[in-house]
């Protein structure tokens, strides 16, 4: 998936004007020329000159606002795609109520098998590879990792 | 004296011996597979060493490196997948070798050149080091801020195809760094009220996203067939000592210059065996044999990029800024573990000092031995099927990213840079400058406003101390060497006779 320069420059720009706004709200130190807000508005004006840049190449070979490649025609690959994002945003929301264990035997197994690989096989491996982690950052790393469902 | 016996001591323990032989065992799987690169197997091992203590984190991430870099070659040369960027430079010659039934030279030679060109390295690295940190010691805010903005420019401008792409992701990894409470002021930036931001964006969870989910991401979408490769059956070892003889100057060569480019701020093992293979094709006797299957340019690029590795360090140890992407993570790793990297260092804690150059040693000779063995089981090692070695990925990145604050917040950084990682990839916005971005920027910023607050706002202190001004120049050189290589294109276009 191929974003035309032009729309990137254009989102950069805009991003820029936003962040060089914000930085000039920063407070300065009394009786100091240079605090907060010098780095950050620095990077926003070069970051408005990299979108400046890019909008120009990107209207000289402007080919339409997104140029799809083969992967981004199939819907196949944008399920997939949409489905590994809401395993990883499920484990922002859930593992704290639910737990390291079930959360991660969820995302094995739902990811597995989205794979195509066979149940018995994608069983075996979510449960051997969440006792490794399990293990691994718990028994030697000693985290902390949320025991939610199986805690006290 | 008693510095490096404290230093034995550091590394010849159990429990850090088995760290380095994990972690090697380690490197070489990820490096061997193809689309899981050098700095996605240090991602991964970030979490793991950031409970460590400091020897054996590094000696975890000198080893794991070195022997993803190595590895990289194994597909390269059985498959023509470069297992890593830094062995594509190569990957066609060594495939041909293959083809012509020379497989076992290739990866022969891969594996002396490799070992070689790490401990030449590591030679460089011990000498060079401490006498560049006599020097450093002398360095002011300028000097440093300058080695900062010198390092970052280079990895736009060499490290990169285009250089506004590459100035764009810097940008990216500047604006992250300045992010939160830690800056010279200490007010709160760009956090928005929200408490998490004021502790700034943690660079592990945003590296785990940048290097290993948005990997994960790519292979969801597009999952390549797996070919079967031919098992290796010859004896690795032959031709050891005919190469050896034969190509010394290329080999020395390699050496050399990847030592260099390693040493640069900003350019690593990538570009040191591309540089070196093109090096080697013109400088060679035999040119025509290059692209057939000749192992000269093999040779001398493989030797380049592990030298690049261990030269990569000397800026890192040195000045603390990175190398490469490698370095910028282990740098980042120093400072957490209170062993930060500058000149001081070497004064204050020497032991550590030579605890890594000790590492570097180990790493490259056991190389050797589970280099052979990698070589010999690449075929059960190309084997491990992707759709479930991905998965697994995606867990340990999420456990990974979670374990360094114990918080859900860490995903959440590591999905955003992921999803950011993922979309600059497509468009070919390279991804190093934004992790060197999000590490210097600290660095950059505070010597800067130290400077200009020294200097009263005159911008031409920068240039008055003979060190600072010299690389002031410098720097400001490579910013103009594209227009420069404009104005002289366009010459030899209007006087085609001169070229």
């Amino acid at each position: 998936m191929r974003i035309n320069d032009a729309i990137t420059g254009a989102v950069l720009l805009a991003f820029a004007i936003g962040m060089f706004a914000y930085a000039r709200t920063l407070p300065a130190i009394p009786g100091q020329e240079y605090g907060a807000a010098v780095f950050p508005m620095l990077i926003a004006m070069g970051l408005a000159g990299c979108g400046i840049l890019m909008i120009a190449s990107g209207c000289r070979h402007w080919q339409g606002a997104v140029a799809w490649n083969d992967w981004a025609r199939t819907h196949h690959a944008w399920v997939r795609l949409a489905v590994v994002l809401a395993l990883i945003l499920a484990y922002i929301l859930a593992a704290p109520i639910l737990g390291f264990v079930p959360m991660s035997l969820v995302i094995l197994l739902v990811f597995l098998l989205m794979m195509g690989v066979r149940w018995w096989i994608a069983a075996a491996v979510a449960v051997a590879a969440t006792i490794l982690i399990q293990q691994t950052f718990v028994g030697l790393l000693r985290v902390p990792l949320p025991l939610g469902l199986l805690g006290p | 004296m008693s510095a490096i016996q404290t230093a034995l001591g550091l590394v010849f323990q159990p429990t850090v011996l088995v760290t380095i032989f994990l972690s090697a065992l380690f490197g070489l799987v990820v490096g061997a597979i193809p689309g899981l690169t050098a700095t996605m197997a240090i991602a991964l091992l970030v979490p793991v060493t950031f409970f460590m203590d400091p020897v054996p984190a590094v000696g975890a991430m000198v080893t794991c490196s070195a022997m993803a870099i190595f590895a990289g070659d194994i597909p390269g040369t059985l498959l023509r997948i470069p297992g890593t960027p830094a062995s594509a430079a190569y990957t066609d010659e060594a495939y041909m070798m293959t083809r012509n039934g020379e497989g076992e030279i290739a990866l022969g030679a891969n594996l002396l050149f490799s070992v070689i060109g790490g401990l030449f390295g590591t030679v460089v690295l011990i000498l060079s080091a401490p006498v560049l940190a006599e020097i450093a010691l002398r360095f002011s805010s300028f000097e440093y801020f300058w080695l900062a903005l010198l390092g970052l420019t280079c990895a736009v401008f060499i490290g990169t195809g285009s250089p506004v792409k590459g100035l764009v992701s810097l940008f990216i990894g500047l604006f992250v760094s300045t992010i939160g409470l830690n800056n010279p002021a200490g007010v709160p930036r760009f956090t928005f009220g929200n408490v998490e931001l004021t502790g700034g964006v943690n660079f592990i969870a945003a590296m785990i996203g940048l290097f290993a989910v948005s990997e994960v991401f790519r292979f969801v979408i597009s999952p390549r067939i797996q070919a079967g490769p031919q098992a290796v059956m010859g004896n690795l070892f032959r031709g050891w000592g005919r190469m050896m003889v034969q190509y010394w100057p290329q080999q020395l060569r390699g050496n050399v210059l990847g030592t260099i480019i390693g040493t640069l701020p900003g350019a690593g093992a990538d570009i040191a065996a591309w540089v070196s293979y093109a090096v080697s094709k013109k400088m060679s006797r035999t040119p025509e044999k290059f692209g057939k299957g000749h192992v000269e340019g093999i040779i001398e690029s493989t030797s380049s990029n592990n030298s690049a590795l261990a030269g990569a360090w000397v800026p890192a140890l040195v000045f603390g800024i990175p190398g490469d992407s490698i370095t910028a993570v282990v740098i980042g790793v120093l400072y957490l573990k209170n062993m930060n990297p500058g000149p001081t260092i070497f004064l204050n804690n020497p032991q550590y000092i030579y605890a890594v150059f000790i590492i570097f040693i180990l790493a490259n000779l056991v190389m050797l031995p589970l280099g052979w063995a990698a070589i010999k089981g690449a075929r059960t090692i190309l084997r491990i099927p992707r759709e479930i070695l991905m998965p697994c990925i995606l867990m340990f990145c999420i456990v990974g990213a979670f374990a360094i604050n114990n918080s859900a917040f860490g995903v959440a950084v590591m999905l955003v840079f992921g999803v950011l990682g993922f979309m600059m990839e497509e468009n070919d916005i390279p991804v190093a400058p934004c992790i060197l971005g999000i590490v210097l920027g600290p660095t950059l910023e505070e010597n800067f406003v130290t400077s200009m607050i020294k200097s009263d706002g005159s911008y031409l202190a920068f240039f008055e101390r003979p060190i600072a001004g010299g690389l002031g120049v410098a720097t400001l050189l490579v910013w103009l060497s594209p227009l420069l290589i404009m104005a002289l294109r366009s010459r030899r276009v209007a006087f085609p006779g001169k070229g």
